[in-house]
């Protein structure tokens, strides 16, 4: 055992994958250590699946390899999935078995001895276990496959999209047990295509696109490389009488960056600080505020940026 | 072995379906009516012969429907649903999954050949008035192996394609050309040879090619365990003993009945070794 202490939990090294003459995965390298919850970010389509499929070796990548706590997928896979939770993307159940048949059947299977009753009871379905799978909703089938994904007290989990078709209630008690299983000691590898998901947990984030990994860091890393920027709309009662002169106003406040006018609808780009001394300005002018937002800029701006722009820095 | 909980489970999954229950019925069913016409054959009664009318006509007949349809699915079955990753993802191979659906799935055929067979032999106390159980044994284990090749064929294709629309056109084409096109072609064939649809003695490999199907290999088969009933090709016509004319022999019955089984099983388990989900 001693060992496979400094052996990583996940180690793709220079994958990729083609279907035919489309590229799902280019040279991928990723390494997930023990005891990370790592989360691994890509709009639909960016290959995430598919990288997720190659490492349970659902898939077998046209170039490169894939090691699991030092085991190669393809040539031990029993080996992994022993010491694994899944919950791949898109599966189903036994329309005809119920909840419990269906947790029995994983914790039989990996030769375990948990109570099928106590796990789906930490997945919030404990009612339902009686139940015939195929009359589950969407998410009540994702919770009993996150279930049986935690047979056996798995040392690695690999979630694809876990919170798919889970209200956010659902979502929040999915994330409550990925940090139990965390401290528990298991390494958690798991995918979304929303930043919030990510953030909330997970101490380390890729994004993936087109294939490749174009940033890779800390989430407080990521946080820190996000600018300090809120925007601000502002609805007015009416169109103030001399515009123009309100405008250059609004522009000239300490830590505004910009400012445009949509009929009585003001959107002033600023520092978080200055926030107070444009609606200041804004009713020196005449006019009353109605209502205001605030969006500030968060890392799902920081998503954004990095896998819908045109071009993109490969972050070091 | 982790084949043998997949089996378990998938026994459990497969012997709800309520198509295999209608089909059981609709066995039953057969197996009752051949009992009654056993009984209507006069003076012959009670013979090993009787049983082999009663039961191997219906069972010939249906165990393939029955061993395809629950094979078919299988494995392209639960590549199309998605719940094959659920299995997948749990310790088990493809082996030990190809091989747990094989055990599964036969254990759900043998019960509903047991289920058949055993208002049969109600039936056949009923109609015939007595029936020699250790023959009705033997020819409920013969049955249930045919039941097994089948399964084996059907989940053998099942584990060869994504599609269960193409995994159900190969199994029950299969059947289609066992049932009747098989041999039309090896008499066409005989025809273009020969240059006759009949003889008087045919050559070997006439009977030989008759032979291969598993629907004959099974009557070679019993004809081998009842030793004296006539149901093998070899025996059914006369032959020159030519060359593959052992192919018609009873006892090669269970040759032909293994390779039915091995065969596209394990090119199934090739296929499906190396492909992606």
């Amino acid at each position: 055992m001693g060992l496979n202490i400094t052996v990583t939990a996940i180690d793709i090294t220079g994958v990729t994958k083609r279907y035919g003459s489309e590229t799902a995965l280019e040279d991928l390298d990723l390494t997930v250590e023990r005891g990370e919850i790592y989360g691994f970010l890509g709009p639909n389509g960016a290959g995430k699946s598919t990288t997720i499929n190659v490492i349970l070796d659902f898939v077998r990548p046209t170039a490169g390899e894939v090691r699991v706590f030092g085991h190669d997928v393809a040539e031990e896979t029993l080996e992994v999935r022993e010491r694994t939770g899944i919950l791949p993307e898109g599966t189903a159940t036994y329309d005809r078995l119920t909840g419990r048949k269906h947790v029995e059947f994983a914790i039989e299977s990996k030769g375990a001895d948990d109570d099928p009753d106590e796990l789906l009871e930490r997945v919030g379905i404990a009612d339902a276990a009686d139940k015939k799978a195929g009359g589950y909703s969407k998410g009540m089938t994702q919770r009993l496959m996150f279930a049986t994904a935690l047979a056996g007290e798995p040392d690695l989990l690999i979630l694809d999209e876990p919170s798919t078709g889970l209200d956010p209630n659902g979502a929040r008690q999915m994330r409550e047990i990925i940090r139990e299983e965390n401290r528990r000691g298991a390494t958690v590898f798991f995918s979304s295509h929303i930043m919030e998901q990510v953030e909330a947990v997970c101490d380390r984030v890729g994004i993936l696109r087109d294939g490749h990994l174009v940033a890779e860091d800390t989430v407080e890393s990521l946080r820190e490389a996000v600018p300090d920027q809120t925007q601000l709309r502002v609805q007015l009662d009416r169109i103030p009488d001399d515009t123009t002169t309100a405008l250059e106003a609004i522009e000239s406040v300490d830590g505004v960056s910009e400012v445009s006018a949509d009929g009585t609808t003001l959107v002033v780009a600023c520092d978080n600080e200055s926030k107070t001394s444009v609606l200041q300005t804004i009713e020196e002018h005449g006019v009353t505020v109605e209502d205001f937002k605030t969006d500030e800029s968060s890392l799902e701006d920081l998503f954004v940026a990095y896998t819908e722009g045109d071009t993109v820095e490969v972050s070091p | 072995m982790s084949a043998i909980a997949v089996a378990k489970k998938d026994f459990a999954d497969a012997i709800r379906s309520w198509k295999l229950m209608a089909l059981t019925v609709v066995f039953v069913l057969f197996t009752l009516g051949g009992a009654f016409l056993a009984s209507r054959m006069g003076d012959e009664a009670e013979s090993t012969l009787d049983l082999v009318f009663a039961l191997q006509t219906p069972a010939g007949f249906l165990v393939p429907v029955i061993g395809a349809v629950v094979g078919y699915k299988a494995i392209a079955g639960e590549r199309e649903s998605g719940s094959l990753k659920f299995l997948l993802g749990l310790p088990h191979t493809r082996r030990d999954v190809v091989f747990g659906k094989v055990l599964g799935r036969s254990a759900v055929v043998a019960v509903s050949i047991l289920i058949g067979f055993s208002v049969g032999i109600v039936g056949l106390f009923a109609f015939v008035g007595s029936v020699s159980i250790v023959d009705y044994l033997q020819f409920t284990l013969m049955t249930i192996l045919f039941g097994v090749v089948y399964v084996s064929i059907g989940v053998g294709i099942s584990a060869m394609t994504r599609s269960t629309t193409r995994a159900g056109i190969g199994v029950f084409g299969l059947i289609v050309v066992f049932w009747f096109l098989w041999s039309t072609a090896v008499q066409v064939l005989h025809y273009f040879l020969e240059g006759e649809f009949f003889a008087e003695e045919f050559p070997g490999w006439y009977v030989g090619l008759l032979s291969i199907p598993p629907d004959t290999a099974y009557g070679s088969a019993i004809g081998a365990v009842f030793s004296d009933s006539g149901l093998a090709m070899a025996d059914v016509y006369e032959h020159d003993g030519g060359m593959l004319s052992t192919l018609a022999e009873p006892w090669f019955g269970f040759v032909l009945l293994a390779l039915w089984a091995l065969v596209p099983l394990g090119l199934g388990l090739w296929l499906f070794g190396r492909s992606d989900l």
